[in-house]
C-alpha cells in the first residue's frame, strides 16, 4: 500500500509535538531572533553599589556589566523586610541615579592627571637642574612666574601629566609649605564622609599625618541648625523615614518631600492611607503642598512668626487654660521648663540672666563638684532648692548622677514648673523683653511695636551665696510671659485673645506672614491634639528653606519649641525631622581613627569653614552688617559694637572657635623655640601670645604668612557649588577675573575692625596651588592648577549610610576606573608616597603645636562659666580654659606613607571612643592584624595593613560598634559609668554580629544600636532621635541635661537669643544705588536657592538627560505680578545681580511663586549654557556670584557646655537667604564664544 | 616587532590624532613620509595634511598638548570616542562598546589602553592591521561620524580637520548626508568659554496644532471626519 496520498511531499508540519495538554507544543521555527533581545540584556556579572553624591538618599543599585564595560543599572530590591505592619523602605532611588551609568563613559569625563599649562611647563624646567622641593620653591619665589599660572585660573590651559609627574608638584607643595610657613597653611575640603567614607578619609588621613587643616561642610552648607547643638548638645540626629509612617501629624514646613528625598517621600504617601493628617507649610506651591491637607504659605523668612503664633495657641490650651497630663510631666522631666533663671537688673529694670547654679547658693547646695555647672530647681513637693540629677556637672568629674530619673542624688525630687500659684511666688515683676518685629526691612511687615517689651512674671526671692538677694523665676514662667500669654498677672503686651495685634497672638502672625489667624490656630490646635492623644507622635519635617536664613536658629527654635511643649521629641512617629546635608554617618566612631590619622596622632586639625572661608576669600572685607543692627536692645553692657569678624577673633582666642593657620609663625618652628627655651609647648605659646611675641594668625587674615596656600577638594564642587560669595573665592583666593560689584570698607570708607589688621591693598591669589580630585569637569576642576582624575561610584569599594534608612551598603567597583582615573583611596596613596619620598629634602622627624579649641564632649567644655577675654586682661591665658590648648604632636615626615597604609599603635594605648565616653580597643586591632595582615618590617612593623579600600573599610566596621556589637556592648557599659543605669540591653542580643564588608556586599546590613546615637534599632520601634534620651534616662548633652528652651550664655544673651524671637531677615544692603543702572526695568527680589528637581546639587546638572527634562541650563523662577512689572516673560533670558556679582539665567514665570521672590535651585553649572553677564562682561555667573557670607556671632560661642566647639558640630553657618537681587531682562546675549587671544597673545 | 603588514597611512592617522607628545614630535618627518606618499589620498588631500605635519613636528609641546586637551579631551562635541555623537549618553552605548570589543577580540586583539574601544586612534590602529577592503568597510561605517567632527573642525580652522577629510577619503564612500546633519545638528561646544552653545536653548515652543484655539490636532481630524457625509460602501472590485 502506498503511502504517497497520505505522506506530504512538498510541506513539513510546523509543530513537532505537543505537550501540557495541548497548550503547549515544539515547533521547527528558527527563533535566533529571539537571540537580539537576550544579547540586549545580557550581562557578565551584577555589582551592588550606589550613588556617592552628597544626598540622604543611600540608594543600593543594581549595576549591570558586560565586558568590563558597565552597560545600565537597576534599583536593588533586597533590603532587609521591616516588621509586620510597617511599609518596607523599597524601592530605592530616583530618575537621577538612574541616569547614572552615562557618567562612566562621558565626554565630560576627566581622563587623565591634567595640569595647567603653564605651571607644568616651569615646573619642567626647574625640575631639569632642582630637587622637587627647590623646585617649588624657586616657582613661588618669583612673582611673576608665580602670577603667570594663578591669573589663568579658569582660562583653560590644560595639558595631560602623568601620575607620577602630578603628585610629585603637590607633595612638593605641600612639603614646601610645611617647612616655609607651617603644615597648618595646607587646607583640604570634603564634605558628608557618610557619602563614601573611605573616599573621604582618603584625604583626611593625608592631611592629618601632615599636619594640615581638615575643613568642616556641614556648617558651610548651612546645613547644620545650630538651634539642634544648643537645644540638645546633638549636631543633628532625626527620624529614619519610616517613622513618617507611625506619625499621626506630620507638618512638612519649609522642606520638598517628594522632590528632594525622592527615594523617602513614599513613606509619607503611605502614611496618609494610614489615616495621618498632614499639613504643608511652604512660601510657594511646591511638589509637597499638594500632599498637605492643608497648605500654609507664608511670606519667606517670617517662620518663626508663624511658629511663635502657633506656640502661643499650644501653651494657652494645653498648659495654661488646660493641663495635658502627658504635656505637662515631659516637660518636667524633659525640659529646662522647671529650672530656675536668675533676673539681672539693669537700669532698674530686670532681664533674664543665667540659669541659676549650685554654686550661686550657699555652701552650693551640697555640691562640690563643678557646682558652677549644676543647675538649680525647686522642689514640688514643699518648695526647696535642689539641684536635680542629670546636668552637665554630674557629667564630668563623678559617676552614677548623670541621667533624668527625677532624683536629686538619692533622694527623689519631682521639679516645680512654674510659680503661677500664689503660694510659690514672692512677688510678681515686669522682666524686659527684646522684640524686633520693628527691625524688618522695606521688603516686610514692620511692626510698630516698641523693641523692649516688659511681662509680669512669677518670681521667687532667695539669697544667694555672697549674701546678695536674686529674684528667681522657672524658664516656664519666662516662656509663657516671652510668649504674650495673659495668666492673670496684669502688666502689658500680654494677651488672652488670639485677636488681639499683639507679638505673638495668631492676629500678629496673620499680620506678618499673611497666613490667616484660624489656619495657624487649627493647624497648631489638630498637632497639639494628636500629639495629647497619641503621647507625641506629631512630627515636624523641616529643611532648608528654614535653615539657610541668617536667622535660622529662630526658625529652628520656634518649631523645636512646638516639640518640646507636646512632648514629641524622643516619640516614635515624632519629633524634629531635619533633613538638610546631614547624612548620618553611622560607624562615625570606628571611622574616626582612619579618617583622621587618630591611631597615629591626636589631635588633628579641624577647621570650621565658614568663618576659615570669610577671612580668608576677604569676604570680611566687604561686611554690611554691622554687629549693632543685630544686638538685642536688653544686652548687658559690654564692648558689642564691633565687626563681625572682630567677634571671630575674639571667639577664637578665647578657645571657642578653631584657627587656621593657627599663628602667624610655623608651628614647627614654634616647638624648636620652645624645646629651646626648655619650657612645655603649651606654657611656651602661653607666654608668647601674652608678650605679643607670638600672634594668632586670625588677627590678620591678609598678611601673607597666614594665606592659604595649599587647597586640596575632592568629593566636592566647592566653587561651583557650596562656595558663598563665589566672586570673592575668584578674586581674593585664586587671583584671578572676578564680578565682585561693589567696593570694600577701605574703599567706601566704612566702620574698619578693631581686631583684624586693615590693608588697603587687599590681596588677590593668595593660594598656591588648588587641586582638583574629580570625575568630571567641575566649575572647581575649572579654575583648579592640578586636576586628579578620581574613580566614579562604580569603579571604587567604599561604604554609604544614611540619616533616612538603618542600613549600611556599599559601594562597590564593578569595573577598574575607567582611562586614567584610581580611587581617592589610591590617589592620596599615591600623593603620600610621593610626599614620603620628596619631604627629607626639607623635613624629618618634627615636633608640631597643634592648636585646639575647647571641644564639646570633653571635661574641658566647663571652661567658661562666664565671658572673659584675656588679651583685655580680663583674665589669665590658660591654655585649654581661657584660650585655646596647645599640644605637641610628632610627625614623621619620612614615614608619612607608611603610616598611612597602616593602623597605628594609639589605639591600643588610648583606645577608641567618642561622644565623650570612651573603650579599650585592643582586641578590635588585634583582628585587625588578622584580618588585613601585619607589617613586617620598617615604620610600621607589626601593625595592621591598610592598603586597599577595602581594607580600610574593615577598619571602619570593626571598629565601630554600630557594625560590631561586641564594641557596641563595651561602649553601652562605658556609658553605665556617668549614668548610673544599665544600657548594655539594648545591645547584648547582637554582641555577636559583625558585619564585614563582604556582608554588606550581598545585602544591605541593619545597624546595631550604639550609644553614640540616641535612637536604637529595634523590631519594636523605627530609628528616632532623642530616644535613649526618654526611654533611657540618659541626659541629652547639654548644661541643664535636658531639652534647653532657655540659652543663657552671655552672647545669646545680648543678641536677644535667650528665648525664641521672631527675627525678621537682615538687611545685607546690596542692592545699592550705584549698582543699579539708571532707569531700567527691573524688580528687586529676594534671592532663595531651594533644592532641585533636576540634579543633586551640581551633579547630574551637567547631564543631558537631565538638562532635557528641565530647561537645558541655568534657569530663575519668579511670579507672573513680578515678571510684569519687569517686562519679562517666560523664557526670556534675565540677569540677575547685586554688589556681589552677577548671574545669568533663563527665566521661568510661574502661578507657583510667591511675589517678591526669586527662585535660583542651587548649583547649575556655569560650564553648561551660560552666556555672559552685560554687568560683568564675564560668563554668567553661578547662584553664589549674588551671595556673600555672613557671620553670625552667637554661632561663635564655646567653652560653654553643649555650646562648645565641634567639627561640624557647631560655630558660624554659612547663610545665604536674606540675600535680594535686582531682576531684569537681557538686552544681548553673549555667548563670549570667541577664544582669550589677548590673554593667549600676552 | 608589529606585523609588517599593517596599513601604515591608516596606523600614521592613528598617531596624528593621539596625545602630542615629544615622542610624536620626533616620529613626525617619518610619519609626514608615510602620508605623504600614499596613493590613496588625492593630492590636494595630502596637502592638507602637511600644517599638521609641521605643527606636530615643529611646535611648542605644551601649546600643542593644551590645544590637543582643549579639543578632544574637553569639547564634547570633537570628542574622539566615536559613541559619543551616536549615543552620547544613553544606555545603548555600554551594549556597542561591548560589541566593538568583541570585534577587536575576533580580530585577534586585546586592548592594551586605558582608552574606551571607541576612541578613534585605537579604531583606527585596529583597522591598520585588517585587510584594507574590511577596514574601508568599517571606515564607511563611522564616515558620518568623520565627516561631521570633521566640518566642525573647519569651522574651527583647525588643522586636526585634514585627518578626519583623509580618513573620509580612505573610505571610499560619501557620507550620508542626511546622517551628518543629524550629528551636526547636535549643539556645539566650547569650553574655552566654559559653554555649550546656543542652539541647545532654543527649543520649540509647545504649541497645541497651528491654532493654539483649535484644539488638539487629532481630534479636529477625526470631527472634520464626522462632518463629511456617510461615504457610500466600497465598490466591488473590477473583475
Amino acid at each position: 500500500m502506498s503511502h504517497l496520498l497520505d505522506r506530504l511531499n512538498f510541506l513539513q508540519s510546523k509543530e513537532l509535538e505537543q505537550f501540557a495538554n495541548g497548550h503547549g507544543q515544539v515547533t521547527r521555527e528558527n527563533r535566533d531572533w529571539e537571540d537580539t533581545y537576550r544579547n540586549r540584556w545580557r550581562h557578565d556579572k551584577v555589582v551592588r553599589s550606589t550613588h556617592g553624591v552628597n544626598c540622604t538618599g543611600s540608594c543600593s543599585w543594581k549595576i549591570y556589566v558586560k565586558s568590563g564595560i558597565v552597560t545600565w543599572e537597576t534599583q536593588q530590591t533586597d533590603y532587609p523586610r521591616t516588621r509586620p505592619d510597617l511599609p518596607n523602605h523599597e524601592p530605592r532611588g530616583c530618575a537621577r541615579g538612574a541616569s547614572y551609568s552615562w557618567y562612566l563613559y562621558s565626554a565630560n569625563r576627566i581622563k587623565n592627571p591634567l595640569v595647567r599649562g603653564r605651571l607644568l611647563k616651569m615646573w619642567r624646567e626647574m625640575r631639569k637642574t632642582k630637587a622637587p622641593v627647590a623646585a617649588w620653591s624657586a616657582i613661588q619665589n618669583d612673582p611673576i612666574l608665580r602670577a603667570e599660572y594663578t591669573r589663568t585660573r579658569g582660562k583653560g590651559g590644560f595639558v595631560r601629566a602623568s601620575w607620577d609627574e602630578a603628585t610629585e608638584i603637590a607633595a612638593a607643595a605641600n612639603a614646601y609649605t610645611a617647612k616655609t610657613y607651617g603644615p597648618d597653611r595646607v587646607f583640604g575640603f570634603s564634605p558628608i564622609p557618610a557619602m563614601s567614607m573611605v573616599s573621604y578619609a582618603a584625604g583626611s588621613r593625608y592631611l592629618s599625618l601632615l599636619g594640615g587643616t581638615c575643613m568642616s561642610f556641614y556648617d558651610w552648607y548651612c546645613d547644620l541648625p545650630p538651634a539642634s547643638p544648643q537645644t540638645w548638645g546633638e549636631q543633628t540626629d532625626v527620624p529614619e523615614s519610616a517613622d513618617w509612617y507611625n506619625a499621626g501629624f506630620l507638618l512638612i514646613w519649609g522642606s520638598n518631600v517628594p522632590q528632594t528625598r525622592t527615594p523617602d517621600a513614599h513613606f509619607y504617601t503611605e502614611a496618609r492611607y494610614r489615616g495621618t493628617k498632614s499639613a504643608v507649610i511652604s512660601p510657594d506651591y511646591s511638589e509637597a503642598s499638594k500632599f498637605g491637607d492643608i497648605w500654609l504659605n507664608p511670606k519667606q523668612g517670617t517662620d518663626s512668626a508663624l511658629a511663635m503664633a502657633m506656640g502661643h495657641v499650644i501653651l494657652r490650651e494645653f498648659h495654661l487654660d488646660r493641663q495635658a497630663a502627658y504635656f505637662e510631666d515631659y516637660a518636667r522631666r524633659y525640659s529646662d521648663m522647671p529650672m530656675l533663671v536668675a533676673l539681672d537688673e539693669k537700669d532698674g529694670h530686670h532681664i533674664p540672666g543665667k540659669l541659676l547654679r549650685a554654686s550661686d547658693l550657699a555652701e552650693g547646695l551640697g555640691e562640690t563638684n563643678n557646682p558652677d555647672w549644676k543647675t538649680v530647681a525647686v522642689g514640688e513637693k514643699d518648695g526647696e532648692m535642689i539641684v536635680p540629677n542629670g546636668s552637665v556637672g554630674f557629667r564630668w568629674g563623678e559617676e552614677g548622677k548623670w541621667n533624668l530619673e527625677e532624683r536629686a542624688g538619692e533622694t527623689e525630687a519631682k521639679l516645680r514648673l512654674s510659680q503661677i500659684l500664689d503660694e510659690h511666688h514672692d512677688d510678681v515683676v515686669g522682666v524686659d523683653f527684646p522684640y524686633f518685629g520693628g527691625a524688618a526691612t522695606a521688603n516686610f511687615v514692620k511692626c510698630e511695636h516698641p523693641e523692649v517689651l516688659t511681662r509680669n512674671v512669677p518670681v521667687k526671692r532667695v539669697t544667694l551665696a555672697d549674701g546678695r538677694e536674686a529674684m528667681v523665676a522657672t524658664v516656664f514662667d519666662l516662656l509663657c510671659a516671652n510668649y504674650g500669654l495673659d495668666r492673670g498677672l496684669g502688666g502689658e503686651w500680654v494677651s488672652a485673645d488670639y485677636g488681639d495685634d499683639l507679638p505673638y497672638t495668631p492676629a500678629w502672625a496673620e499680620k506678618i506672614t499673611g497666613v490667616s489667624a484660624d489656619k495657624i490656630i487649627a493647624v497648631a490646635r489638630e498637632f497639639a491634639t494628636n500629639a495629647e492623644k497619641t503621647q507625641g507622635k506629631s512630627m515636624v519635617i523641616l529643611g532648608a528653606g528654614l535653615n539657610h536664613w541668617y536667622h535660622m536658629d529662630m526658625n529652628y527654635r520656634g518649631i523645636i519649641n512646638l516639640l518640646v511643649m507636646c512632648g514629641c521629641v524622643g516619640q516614635s512617629g515624632g519629633g524634629w525631622s531635619h533633613y538638610v546635608g546631614q547624612e548620618k554617618l553611622r560607624p562615625q566612631t570606628g571611622w574616626l581613627p582612619l579618617a583622621f590619622a587618630l591611631d597615629w596622632n591626636r589631635p588633628p586639625r579641624h577647621m570650621n569653614s565658614t568663618s576659615a572661608f570669610y577671612a580668608h576669600t576677604d569676604q570680611w572685607r566687604y561686611e554690611t552688617l554691622g554687629a549693632g543692627e543685630i544686638l538685642s536692645p536688653t544686652a548687658p553692657e559690654g564692648d558689642w559694637d564691633v565687626s563681625l569678624i572682630d567677634y571671630n577673633i575674639r571667639a577664637e582666642r578665647m578657645g571657642w572657635l578653631p584657627s587656621a593657620p593657627q599663628l602667624k609663625t610655623n608651628p614647627l618652628e614654634v616647638a624648636k623655640a620652645a624645646k629651646a627655651a626648655g619650657m612645655e609647648p603649651k606654657d611656651y605659646v602661653a607666654q608668647k601670645l601674652k608678650s605679643g611675641e607670638l600672634q594668632m594668625s586670625c588677627e590678620d587674615p591678609d598678611a601673607p604668612e597666614n594665606w592659604m596656600r595649599n587647597l586640596y577638594v575632592w568629593r566636592s564642587n566647592l566653587l561651583g557649588s557650596s562656595g558663598k560669595g563665589h566672586e570673592y573665592f575668584l578674586r581674593h583666593l585664586l587671583g584671578t577675573d572676578s564680578g565682585v560689584l561693589g567696593k570694600d570698607l577701605g574703599e567706601e570708607g566704612g566702620a574698619k575692625p578693631v581686631e583684624a589688621v586693615w590693608h588697603d591693598e587687599a590681596p588677590e591669589g593668595k593660594l598656591d596651588l588648588l587641586v582638583c580630585i574629580d570625575f568630571r569637569m567641575s566649575t572647581t576642576a575649572v579654575y583648579a592648577d592640578v586636576v586628579l582624575p578620581t574613580a566614579s561610584w562604580y569603579e571604587k569599594n567604599d561604604l554609604n549610610t544614611s540619616d533616612m534608612h538603618p542600613f549600611i551598603h556599599p559601594l562597590q567597583a564593578a569595573v577598574d576606573p575607567a582611562y586614567e582615573s584610581k580611587s581617592d583611596w589610591e590617589i592620596f596613596k599615591a600623593i603620600a608616597k610621593k610626599f614620603q619620598e620628596v619631604a627629607p629634602e626639607v623635613l624629618g622627624v618634627e615636633t608640631d603645636i597643634v592648636q585646639v579649641p575647647i571641644l564639646h564632649d570633653t571635661a574641658g567644655e566647663l571652661a567658661q562659666p562666664d565671658v572673659r577675654d584675656w588679651k583685655k586682661g580680663e583674665c589669665d591665658l590658660i591654655p585649654g580654659k581661657t584660650a585655646p590648648n596647645y599640644v605637641a604632636v610628632e610627625r614623621d615626615y619620612t614615614a608619612l606613607y607608611d603610616r598611612f597604609v597602616a593602623l597605628g599603635p594609639l589605639l591600643d594605648k588610648l583606645g577608641n571612643g567618642g561622644k565623650g565616653i570612651g573603650w579599650d580597643t585592643r582586641h578590635e586591632v588585634e583582628e585587625l592584624r588578622k584580618l588585613n595582615g601585619v607589617w613586617q618590617d620598617g615604620p610600621a612593623e607589626g601593625c595592621a595593613k591598610i592598603l586597599s579600600d577595602i581594607d580600610a573599610t574593615e577598619v571602619i566596621l570593626m571598629l565601630a560598634p554600630e557594625t560590631n556589637g561586641e564594641v557596641a556592648v563595651k561602649a553601652w557599659e562605658a556609658l553605665e559609668k556617668p549614668t548610673g543605669r544599665e544600657h548594655k540591653h539594648l545591645a547584648e542580643g547582637q554582641e555577636h554580629t559583625k558585619i564585614r564588608f563582604r556582608d554588606v556586599a550581598a545585602q544591605p546590613r541593619k545597624i546595631i544600636s550604639s550609644p553614640t546615637w540616641s535612637g536604637i534599632e529595634s523590631e519594636e520601634v523605627c530609628y528616632n532621635a532623642g530616644y535613649t534620651n526618654v526611654h533611657e534616662l540618659i541626659p541629652w548633652r547639654t548644661l541643664t541635661g535636658r531639652q534647653q528652651l532657655y540659652q543663657d550664655h552671655l552672647w545669646m544673651r545680648a543678641f536677644g537669643e535667650g528665648f525664641v524671637q521672631y527675627r525678621p531677615p537682615v538687611d545685607l544692603k546690596t542692592v545699592t544705588q550705584e549698582v543699579l543702572d539708571g532707569d531700567e526695568k527691573h524688580v528687586v527680589l529676594n534671592f532663595i536657592t531651594p533644592h532641585q528637581k533636576w540634579g543633586i546639587h551640581s551633579t547630574y546638572s551637567d547631564n543631558l538627560l537631565m538638562l532635557t527634562l528641565n530647561r537645558g541650563g541655568p534657569v530663575v523662577w519668579l511670579s507672573e505680578t513680578d515678571a510684569q512689572a519687569a517686562g519679562i516673560e517666560d523664557n526670556d533670558w534675565v540677569e540677575a545681580y547685586n554688589v556681589n556679582g552677577a548671574l545669568t539665567a533663563r527665566a521661568v514665570v510661574s502661578q507657583r511663586m510667591k511675589e517678591g521672590t526669586v527662585f535660583m535651585y542651587h548649583a547649575q553649572e556655569k560650564i553648561v549654557n551660560t552666556p555672559g553677564s552685560e554687568k560683568t562682561g564675564l560668563r554668567g555667573g553661578i547662584h553664589n556670584s549674588v551671595t556673600r557670607a555672613t557671620l553670625k556671632p552667637t554661632h561663635m560661642i564655646g567653652g560653654y557646655a553643649q555650646q562648645s566647639y565641634g567639627f561640624n558640630y557647631y560655630g558660624t553657618v554659612g547663610s545665604n537667604r536674606d540675600e535680594f537681587v535686582i531682576v531684569r531682562k537681557m538686552k544681548k546675549i553673549d555667548w563670549l564664544d570667541q577664544p582669550a587671544k589677548q590673554e593667549a597673545a600676552e | 616587532m608589529e606585523d609588517l603588514s599593517m596599513d601604515r597611512t591608516l596606523k600614521a592617522l592613528s598617531l596624528l590624532l593621539s596625545y602630542p607628545t615629544v615622542e610624536l614630535q620626533q616620529a613626525m618627518p617619518e610619519i609626514g613620509g608615510v602620508l605623504a606618499a600614499e596613493p590613496r589620498l588625492t593630492a590636494a588631500a595630502r596637502r592638507a595634511l602637511r600644517p599638521l605635519v609641521e605643527d606636530l613636528g615643529q611646535g611648542d609641546v605644551y601649546d600643542l598638548e593644551e590645544r590637543y586637551v582643549l579639543l578632544f579631551d574637553r569639547t564634547r562635541s570633537l570628542s574622539l570616542n566615536l559613541f559619543e555623537h551616536v549615543h552620547g549618553e544613553s544606555r545603548d552605548r555600554g551594549g556597542a562598546m561591548v560589541d566593538l570589543l568583541e570585534t577587536y577580540r575576533a580580530g585577534g586583539f586585546e586592548p592594551a589602553t586605558s582608552e574606551l574601544p571607541d576612541h578613534l586612534p585605537v579604531l583606527l590602529e585596529f583597522l591598520a592591521t585588517r585587510p584594507q577592503a574590511e577596514a574601508r568597510e568599517m571606515l564607511q561605517d563611522a564616515a558620518h561620524i568623520l565627516s561631521a567632527v570633521g566640518e566642525r573642525l573647519v569651522t574651527r580652522e583647525s588643522p586636526y580637520a585634514a585627518v578626519f577629510a583623509a580618513l573620509v577619503q580612505l573610505s571610499g564612500a560619501q557620507a550620508d548626508d542626511a546622517a551628518v546633519a543629524e550629528i551636526l545638528a547636535q549643539p556645539e561646544t566650547d569650553p574655552n568659554d566654559l559653554e555649550a552653545i546656543d542652539k541647545i536653548w532654543e527649543e520649540t515652543e509647545v504649541t497645541f496644532g497651528p491654532d493654539p484655539n483649535a484644539g488638539c490636532p487629532q481630534v479636529r481630524d477625526m470631527l472634520a471626519q464626522m462632518d463629511r457625509p456617510n461615504p457610500r460602501p466600497a465598490e466591488p472590485a473590477a473583475q
